[in-house]
């Protein structure tokens, strides 16, 4: 159970504004983060 | 507050969708950044992995800004998510975090809030009841 532990990191290719980029967990300590995980691309919901 | 999208998809299969079909329904199309997850890596490190389908399932983390996950929601993929409770519940955490009070049951923003205390324990019900 995650909650209330550190969430774990990661470093993963990403697609943003047009562009390929990367983004990596660490880089965003300071910010509230959400991460949204889905089955994927063109499903309905 | 950063967004992140995840899925086993590749950044090229995201960046289709997003210009084909996404943008159709966000002026501007996607505002964060969507990852790719191939093989689930990540996804197993949340949990979230389903072995059987090669998919991440629906899972939603929110994280705090000393990187501890404050909030999880994980449903199976044929219910969408509501954004509004989740909302709801970055006010709530942001409110905790700057004030020390907790925010009882079905709380919304601009509602009253509870201050733990010795002399509370017990003596809830004096000052908050639940909603009819």
């Amino acid at each position: 159970m995650l909650v209330g532990k550190p969430a774990p990191l990661f470093q993963a290719d990403a697609y943003h504004n047009g562009k390929i980029t990367k983004v990596k967990l660490e880089d965003l300590k300071g910010k509230w983060v959400v991460i949204c995980f889905y089955p994927g691309d063109f499903t309905f919901v | 507050m950063e967004v992140l999208s995840m899925s086993v998809d590749s950044v090229f299969s995201h960046k289709i969708w997003n210009d084909t079909e996404l943008s159709k329904m966000v002026d501007g199309g996607v505002g964060f950044p969507m990852l790719s997850d191939p093989g689930g890596k990540i996804g197993k490190l949340y949990d979230v992995y389903d072995e059987d389908g090669g998919v991440n399932v629906r899972g939603r983390f929110l994280i705090d800004p000393q990187g501890i996950v404050q909030a999880a929601e994980i449903l199976s993929p044929p219910v969408g998510r509501n954004p509004q409770e989740l909302l709801r519940q970055i006010q709530a955490y942001q409110h905790n975090q700057a004030t020390g009070e907790v925010m009882p049951s079905g709380w919304f923003p601009g509602e009253s809030t509870l201050k733990p205390s010795t002399d509370l324990a017990g003596n809830v019900w004096k000052v908050w009841q639940p909603k009819k």
